[in-house]
């Protein structure tokens, strides 16, 4: 049952983190997709909820050649899986939004929210790190930008501040011969991963690895950007071969839970298997 | 606690009620406005028994406080006909017999008009996508599917005479 | 996207197999349809249910003071306001009637209801639940039933020995003999899981007990006449004081036609507090306190001759019952005799015992105890098959039930369609030519009754009966006791009225749901309606047909050889039909000519002298295309065909919607619904941990209709809709049998098991010297 609490609702940004520094135990909502779960089962019991739904001004989609990407944290999912200039720019970004949750949830859902939700499961924050994301958060006294991966402290837990909030998730233009893939296990099409795997290979003028990433989702307490991946290809000219070893890499540099859907052993597997993949398949789009 | 007054747009009426803050969509729907077509049928957001829509898009009302729906446009299941005529999406139900129990039909047809509205021309996938997020354990969606795409081909199409 | 034909066409039917309209669409796809669980009654309260959190202990204390003193609480109920009478459907077993819906001597499974609360609000109701103080003593509790029985576990129920419940034995033929004639023997030993029914209405009941002795329930369930008796048992009141009314049902499934805390509990609370109660279950508890599938462990030996022909078969079960006997004792028995379908087996030999654990109770589930007997039997069959080099297909069908055949001293088989169901399967699988490579098809044959014949229940009553009453206007008052769970039963009896009688679909309003107002009828469950309750209605519309034909006989002064009929409503003499008058014009005669009575006719059925099971048995092959990523075990079906015989289709959109609906609880049986326990506690009662077919996964599901005629069905109708459930977990089975040599003995499948088969069977080529493994079909 969620419990009682006095609901507030700011109209501007700067309203909204007055209110927010103001008031003691207070949660901020905006889709309330994962949130209003958590409340229901009695885990978190705010005595304020503030309301930032509809704060306009953080709802946008943004991009140049320059800066890259820009996306408001109240901004719904599906307006970034429908969104044009993330079609064109990030094709992963669509794909992976168009296999989470439902289509009801990414309407009112938001990726701020998402984010600062923190579950290691969540799709979005594989996908964002692999493509070197930074994320802005902020208060009443100020504003500060981090790598996202470095946003994400535990199961979740973030490194939000007291009176802080996400503000917006940045992704920077991604260079020349840059592909991207992602994709979670599960049984069901679009339902929350078993194990999930993001990659992003650059290639250099000749043709070698400049740059690659591989972040694994729901193998441990939060995205884990496997480092040995990184030493093990750049630089060298791709292969199966390669991506079989660092599927391997990915199995063993992991903290996956044993529960239910399956064993830690499987959750290895699984890992290893969609490296792999995603590997594979982030190479072939850098050649297209 | 204090109750709040909320001002809501459903089906083109404004209602005007006071509840407490923490109250779901899906619970003032049902029992301050009486709408009851709106089910519910779990706490997690999965079953979509609760799916309505907010400006035209489907939503699932259990994980939306009313609060935040002040000053949208809400249409439910009860919305859908036009003076008692029904709208095609519904004729199209009871033409493949899209429904068994029908516990899960109002907001099954409140998601198949959703997508309608946003993609009148569907694929065959794009349909089955389009109702992923609510479950029937009596009809196996196909029968679904099919009206949905019936209705898309315009087989429904409204009698406005 | 997805193909219908129909094999041996039906014959000239006005409404009977055409496309009409389900009767209840408009209330349905408007929302205006109430179910239980919109009911809201003046002067109303909320109840809410405390549960046991343990397994197995003794209750020894129950205190709830600090819960009354909660404003808004109005009362609190335990076992104590109860008669104590230990209930069971099965109530002409005594000794199986063993669940005292809140207990007052010990609890036997987690989230068994101990305590109920009515408050003005829900939200209180519930905060009261944190406010009741129970001391219990824990027991040591046993989850397994093989464990269960062993000599030394604990005692769940006082005199079942070694925590037998039930068992049952059914033999026919000499079986020792026929296993010496046979040239191969297998033996496997399976285990099946179980299943939530998931109905996407939980369970509810609004109970209001008003100071004349009289209860009204509003109940969420698949017989209202069950309900009523069973009440009535409980709360020690006659049956005709009570009312239960069950308009708009959201789902079944079998769960629903027993007792179940919501009903129990309100309508306790009611009578303590002389005010409307309602309860109405949260998903999780729907999840954790309704009975589920029954989970079973089979052990089954096959013996054939070299050629495939069928010689013996002997199966032992032990199934989880759980804490309390429920439907249980006929999955038992209907698990053993199906798992002998759909073929001819000269020795056969089945010994099920069912085991007490503390655990949910298990029940009926749509299907009830065939989908587990041929988890078992139809894999066994095909590895059988592939051990002996012979034909899946050919082998079955040799030894397949045909008509006329007598099942010895269980069945006469009246009609049977599964021999043109094997070509329908065979045409398909030519049809898809050459399978891409990660993909393979598996098939499943198997058969399922049309209602039981036993009376476990004990009725005085006719199992099904109908009334109809025809209005000055021609429309068509059609009441009956059998119950609309949305498996299109009030408009399949529509059709069958509407048919008989010779009148449009329009002109029939059915009347269900209501025990005030319709005639009893055992219910929704054992596929029983569409023959039993079709049976009755068939016999009132005839009734009330010739009572009206006597006044068009009177008045038409036809030569005694000459018949009448009513068509279409169209009165007309059978060998003259383009000569005739409106069917509206004989009503109002007969009416008048009745002194102003309406024409009342009446129609009842009860199986006699069928068996021991059931009077009809509907048949079906299925065949599924299954693509595995074998680096994953991830499952995906693509497609599948199933060839079915239902006697004569009544309801042709209903049927349709049955198919397809059976083959998505089946598939989710099959590869989905996992349902673990841990100590007696479920694992995943929520909807996102307990994985349920969506949309995107539901493949095409062509169907094959072979229409037969079944000569104890209404127009030849026999089941369609629970038989389906039957074969899909072994079909996919079979499927990844075929793709990878594999023989998974567990269902559901999941992708683990699917990878380690395969490393296992890698590892069992290696040894054994070959190469890949896996036989293409």
């Amino acid at each position: 049952m969620i419990n009682d609490f006095n609901y507030l609702r700011p109209g501007t940004l700067k309203e909204a983190l007055a209110m927010y520094v103001e008031h003691d135990d207070c949660k901020v909502i905006c889709g309330g997709q994962s949130l209003l779960i958590v409340m229901r089962q009695g885990m978190l019991t705010p005595e304020y909820l503030l309301d930032i739904k509809h704060v306009k001004e953080l709802d946008y989609i943004r991009f140049d050649k320059k800066d890259g990407l820009k996306i408001g944290t109240t901004t719904p999912h599906r307006a970034v899986e429908k969104s044009d200039v993330v079609k064109q720019n990030y094709p992963v970004l669509v794909a992976m939004e168009n296999k989470l949750a439902s289509i009801q949830v990414r309407n009112w859902g938001t990726i701020g929210g998402n984010l600062a939700h923190a579950d290691p499961a969540g799709d979005p924050a594989p996908v964002l790190i692999a493509l070197k994301a930074t994320i802005k958060v902020g208060s009443a006294k100020g504003e500060r930008t981090m790598p996202l991966e470095d946003f994400f402290v535990d199961y979740f837990e973030t490194a939000l501040q007291e009176g802080e909030i996400v503000l917006e998730v940045q992704v920077p233009v991604c260079e020349p011969k840059t592909g991207a893939a992602y994709q979670k296990f599960n049984l069901l099409e679009s339902d929350m991963g078993v194990i999930g795997v993001a990659a992003a290979i650059t290639l250099n003028g000749g043709g070698k690895c400049k740059d690659v990433r591989v972040v694994l989702g729901n193998a441990g307490q939060k995205p884990i950007r496997v480092k040995r991946v990184e030493e093990l290809l750049i630089g060298k000219t791709l292969n199966e071969g390669l991506f079989a070893e660092a599927g391997t890499i990915a199995s063993e540099d992991c903290d996956p839970v044993a529960d239910i859907h399956a064993s830690e052993e499987h959750r290895r597997h699984l890992l290893g298997v969609l490296t792999k993949r995603m590997l594979q398949q982030a190479w072939e789009q850098t050649k297209g | 606690m204090e109750k709040k007054k909320l001002r809501l747009t459903v089906n083109k009426q404004e209602y005007e009620v006071y509840i407490n803050p923490k109250a779901l969509l899906v619970e003032v729907i049902r029992d301050e406005i009486g709408l009851t077509g709106t089910k519910r049928g779990c706490d997690t957001v999965s079953c979509g028994t609760c799916t309505l829509m907010i400006n035209g898009m489907s939503v699932k009302s259990c994980s939306i406080l009313a609060m935040q729906a002040e000053g949208a446009e809400i249409t439910t299941i009860e919305g859908l006909e036009d003076n008692g005529k029904l709208a095609p999406i519904q004729k199209a139900f009871i033409d493949h017999g899209s429904y068994q129990c029908g516990f899960c039909a109002p907001g099954m047809i409140m998601s198949a008009q959703a997508l309608l509205n946003e993609n009148p021309h569907p694929t065959e996938w794009e349909i089955r996508e389009g109702i992923e997020g609510n479950i029937c354990r009596c009809t196996g969606y196909n029968s679904i599917v099919r009206a949905i795409d019936a209705t898309a081909k315009g087989a429904y199409k409204e009698d406005r005479s | 996207m997805n193909k219908y034909t129909v094999i041996n066409p039906p014959s000239d039917f006005k409404v009977i197999n055409t496309h009409v309209h389900n009767i209840d669409g408009v209330a349905k796809v408007t929302g205006r349809a109430t179910y239980t669980f919109d009911v809201k009654l003046p002067n109303m309260l909320y109840g809410k249910i405390l549960r046991s959190p343990h397994p197995h202990a003794k209750i020894l204390n129950i205190d709830y003071n600090k819960a009354l003193q909660l404003r808004g609480v109005i009362g609190v109920a335990t076992g104590k306001d109860t008669l104590g009478v230990k209930q069971g459907i099965w109530r002409r077993y005594q000794d199986l009637c063993d669940e005292q819906i809140l207990p007052v001597d010990k609890v036997r499974y987690i989230g068994e209801p101990v305590a109920a609360v009515a408050a003005i609000t829900e939200e209180i109701a519930e905060q009261a639940l944190n406010l009741i103080d129970i001391d219990y003593e824990v027991l040591p509790a046993v989850y397994e039933p093989m464990e269960a029985i062993k000599k030394d576990a604990p005692e769940i129920h006082e005199g079942f020995e070694r925590n037998i419940n039930v068992t049952r034995h059914i033999e026919w033929g000499d079986v020792e003999e026929a296993f010496e004639e046979a040239e191969y023997i297998r033996e496997d030993w399976f285990k099946c899981g179980g299943q939530a029914h998931m109905c996407m209405e939980t369970r509810a009941a609004v109970s209001d007990y008003t100071p004349d002795g009289k209860l009204t329930i509003y109940h969420s369930n698949q017989s209202p006449y069950y309900m009523q008796g069973l009440m009535a048992g409980v709360l020690g009141m006659r049956e005709g004081d009570i009312r239960i009314i069950s308009t708009y049902v959201g789902g079944g499934f079998g769960g629903k036609f027993e007792l179940d805390g919501a009903i129990f509990c309100s309508a306790v609370l009611s009578k303590k507090l002389f005010r409307p109660v309602k309860i109405v279950f949260t998903r999780e508890e729907d999840f954790i306190a309704t009975k589920r599938r029954t989970p079973m462990f089979y052990y089954v030996r096959t013996g054939v001759k070299k050629d495939g022909t069928f010689c013996a078969r002997e199966a032992k079960v032990f199934t989880n019952g759980g804490a309390y006997t429920g439907m249980g004792a006929t999955a038992l028995y209907l698990t053993g005799f199906f798992h002998s379908f759909p073929y001819r087996w000269p020795g056969y030999r089945y010994d099920g015992y069912r085991v007490y654990t503390n655990t949910l109770p298990s029940t009926s589930m749509r299907g009830f105890g065939a989908p587990q007997a041929m988890w078992c039997s139809e894999q066994q069959i095909e590895w059988i098959a592939a051990d002996l080099g012979l034909d899946p297909i050919d082998m079955r069908r040799k030894n397949s039930h045909y008509e006329g055949y007598e099942v010895p001293g269980q069945a006469t088989i009246a009609s049977c369609g599964i021999d043109q169901c094997y070509d329908e399967i065979k045409k398909w699988i030519a049809s898809k030519g050459k399978l891409p490579p990660n993909r393979s098809i598996g098939l499943s044959a198997c058969g399922f009754m049309s209602g039981g014949i036993f009376n476990w229940f004990d009725t005085p009553y006719s199992f099904s009966s109908a009334v109809v009453t025809i209005n000055q206007d021609g429309t068509v008052e059609l009441h009956v006791g059998a119950q609309e769970i949305g498996q299109g039963s009030n408009t399949t009896m529509a059709i069958i009225c509407a048919e008989t009688l010779g009148v449009k679909i329009e002109d029939i309003k059915v009347h269900s749901g209501d025990t005030d107002h319709c005639p009893p009828d055992l219910g929704a469950w054992g596929s029983r309606q569409t023959l039993m309750s079709g049976n009755a209605v068939k016999m009132a519309a005839e009734d009330a047909k010739k009572q009206l034909l006597e006044f068009a006989y009177a008045q038409s002064g036809l030569n005694i050889v000459y018949d009448l009929d009513i068509k279409d409503r169209w009165v007309h003499a059978i060998a003259r039909p383009e000569r005739g008058y409106d069917y509206g014009e004989l009503v109002k005669k007969a009416l008048r000519g009745k002194d102003g009575q309406r024409i009342v006719g009446r129609g009842y059925y009860t199986p006699h002298r069928k068996g021991m099971i059931s009077p009809a048995y509907s048949y079906m092959l299925q065949g599924v295309e299954v693509e595995v990523d074998e680096e994953t075990g991830k499952i995906k079906l693509v497609d599948t065909m199933t060839a079915h015989d239902c006697g004569q289709p009544i309801n042709h959109l209903g049927l349709i919607g049955q198919l397809e609906g059976a083959f998505s609880m089946a598939a989710g049986y099959g590869y989905l619904e996992y349902m673990p326990y841990e100590d007696g506690k479920l694992m995943n009662p929520n909807l996102v941990d307990y994985k349920m077919i969506r949309a995107t996964e539901m493949p095409p599901a062509n169907i094959a209709e072979i229409d037969t005629y079944e000569p104890e069905g209404p127009y030849g109708a026999k089941e369609a809709g629970e038989g389906l459930t039957n074969p899909t977990a072994a079909a996919i089975g079979n499927a990844l049998f075929h793709r990878f040599g594999i023989q998974l003995k567990e269902c559901p499948i999941r992708p683990e098991m699917i990878l380690n088969g395969l490393k296992e069977k890698a590892g069992q080529d290696k040894a054994a010297g070959k190469d890949k493994p896996g036989k293409k079909k």
